[in-house]
């Protein structure tokens, strides 16, 4: 199991965030976490970057335990985390936000060639790549935070809600990037409020409500109950 | 009051009012990359810059070392004695605040007591830079000040060509613009302030030795030269270092030009008007962007 997460507490204050959530990601999957507003999903996600730290509980990632490490030595793990807002270096040229991403690669010959990948697989990056990153539209930052996380040639890549405030069209688009990078061998945990988005692509899929786990389970399982469908996943 | 002035004061005024300026953008500098990179005011900048003074005083007038070794010698010494002021004194304080600044606060009256201790209260002198001037088409030229104002642009530069082209320099850009975004890329925060505090006070030294040549060597040098940095990042702009450069040649010829035409006095208070002008009108600054 790549990752797991083990009955974790989280509390910003006083106020309980996770109350003892568990999930796990399996290697060359793509899991997804669902929930609402304020369920708790983008904590989760911090909490296993390492950006907040647990109150109890253990995460667990390649057999090693990695909660109450701070953040950076996390990432050096080999997590990339696509933050909620996607967290750009906005007066830096999309070609620096991106080298940025390559800085625990071992040498300029790994950052040459990431970039040379990325910009394969993102021409329009390319084409702006000496423009200030927030002069770029809300999809093509999107790609730009996504590709940046790919740069250090993570083994699980965390992605908060993608999705957010994007067209249909780059929806769609995210969507096809995603099954990409799975396809490359990198393991994904979805945070999503799209449902729809999030289905078509994890295998995997959890639903998240005020802190806890309420629905877990196979996708097409999840999918194939009518109950399920309308309680949990609005669709 | 207005006497006559020739061509020659004025250009004189205007090179002196650059150089001014050079010694408060090294100043400036390192201020501002503290406060984006760490968001902190180091209080005790100021006594850096003069313990920069104070250290080439001591290698160069008491032990005989060349006057420019002995600069570069206490750039990399304060530099270093900025390195473990952000070890010991400013990291295990992250987070609170106030703490910061009562801390930082009492280490500028430390540091001034123990430069007073050390070499005793009243104005010093380091040697000159360049004695003499040059003569171009009937116009002097001081040439310490020349070399002052070169000095500065050319650390400003360099500092620029680190944070632009060096994988460090860039991953200290993208924590002042977004630190959680940093963080993500594996980036360490406690390098990124030691690098912060060592730098801005390698600059600040020597900006202190220039100034310290320049104009006056005393302990309390180190308040007036952090005024004149905190008055660079607000007009110049938080969190941007080109700001800064621009401000301080800006204030420094301001103050020069005015001082020249209205005396002293007005040298002093006209910049602070237009600090008060800019936090009013345009808090940004002119570069600003935080």
């Amino acid at each position: 199991m790549l990752l797991e997460v083990n009955n974790l507490w989280v509390s910003y204050g006083g106020a309980e965030v996770l109350r003892g959530i568990s999930c796990e990601v399996e290697e060359g999957t793509i899991v997804t976490l669902l929930g609402s507003n304020g369920a708790g999903k983008t904590t989760t996600l911090r909490a296993i970057s390492g950006l907040k730290a647990p109150d109890s509980g253990e995460v667990w990632f390649e057999g090693k335990r990695i909660d109450g490490n701070p953040p950076q030595n996390i990432i050096k793990q080999g997590i990339g985390h696509v933050l909620e807002g996607r967290a750009l270096f906005p007066y830096m040229t999309v070609l620096e936000n991106l080298i940025v991403g390559g800085f625990l690669q071992k040498d300029r010959e790994h950052v040459a060639k990431n970039l040379k990948d990325i910009f394969n697989h993102f021409p329009i990056l390319k084409e702006r790549q000496q423009q200030p990153a927030r002069t770029l539209s809300g999809g093509e930052q999107q790609m730009l935070t996504i590709a940046r996380a790919l740069m250090g040639n993570p083994k699980l890549l965390l992605l908060d809600e993608p999705s957010l405030g994007l067209s249909p069209m780059m929806v769609r688009e995210i969507g096809k990037i995603v099954q990409e990078i799975h396809q490359r061998g990198v393991s994904v945990l979805l945070v999503e409020q799209n449902a729809r988005l999030a289905l078509g692509l994890a295998k995997q899929c959890y639903v998240l409500e005020t802190g806890k786990i309420a629905l877990c389970g196979a996708t097409k399982d999840l999918l194939n109950s009518d109950e399920v469908r309308k309680a949990y996943l609005g669709l | 009051m207005l006497t006559a002035i020739s061509w020659q004061d004025i250009v004189q005024c205007i090179i002196n009012g650059l150089c001014m300026g050079g010694t408060y953008i090294l100043i400036g500098l390192g201020l501002t990359l503290i406060l984006s990179i760490m968001s902190i005011l180091q209080f005790a900048h100021g006594e850096v810059y003069m313990l920069g003074a104070f250290t080439v005083y001591f290698l160069c007038v008491l032990n005989g070392v060349p006057l420019y070794l002995a600069v570069f010698i206490s750039m990399l010494t304060t530099a270093g004695i900025g390195l473990i002021l952000e070890r010991v004194l400013l990291r295990p304080l992250k987070g609170v605040f106030m703490s910061y600044v009562c801390a930082t606060m009492g280490l500028s009256l430390i540091l001034q007591t123990a430069v007073v201790l050390a070499f005793y209260k009243g104005t010093k002198q380091l040697p000159s830079l360049w004695p003499g001037s040059f003569e171009v088409g009937g116009m002097f030229f001081s040439k310490e000040r020349i070399v002052a104002i070169i000095i500065a642009l050319f650390l400003s530069l360099a500092l620029y060509l680190f944070l632009k082209r060096t994988k460090y320099g860039l991953a200290m850009t993208a924590s002042a613009e977004n630190r959680e975004g940093s963080l993500m890329q594996g980036i360490n925060p406690n390098v990124m302030s030691a690098l912060a505090v060592a730098i801005g006070s390698g600059l600040a030294a020597v900006g202190g030795a220039l100034g310290g040549s320049i104009f006056n060597l005393d302990p309390y040098m180190g308040g007036l030269a952090f005024m004149k940095g905190i008055t660079l990042i607000v007009i110049g702009g938080l969190g941007s270092l080109m700001g800064t450069v621009a401000a301080g040649l800006v204030l420094g010829i301001c103050e020069s030009v005015f001082a020249l035409f209205f005396g002293s006095q007005m040298g002093i208070i006209i910049p602070l008007v237009i600090v008060i002008a800019f936090l009013i009108f345009r808090p940004k600054g002119l570069f600003g962007h935080d």
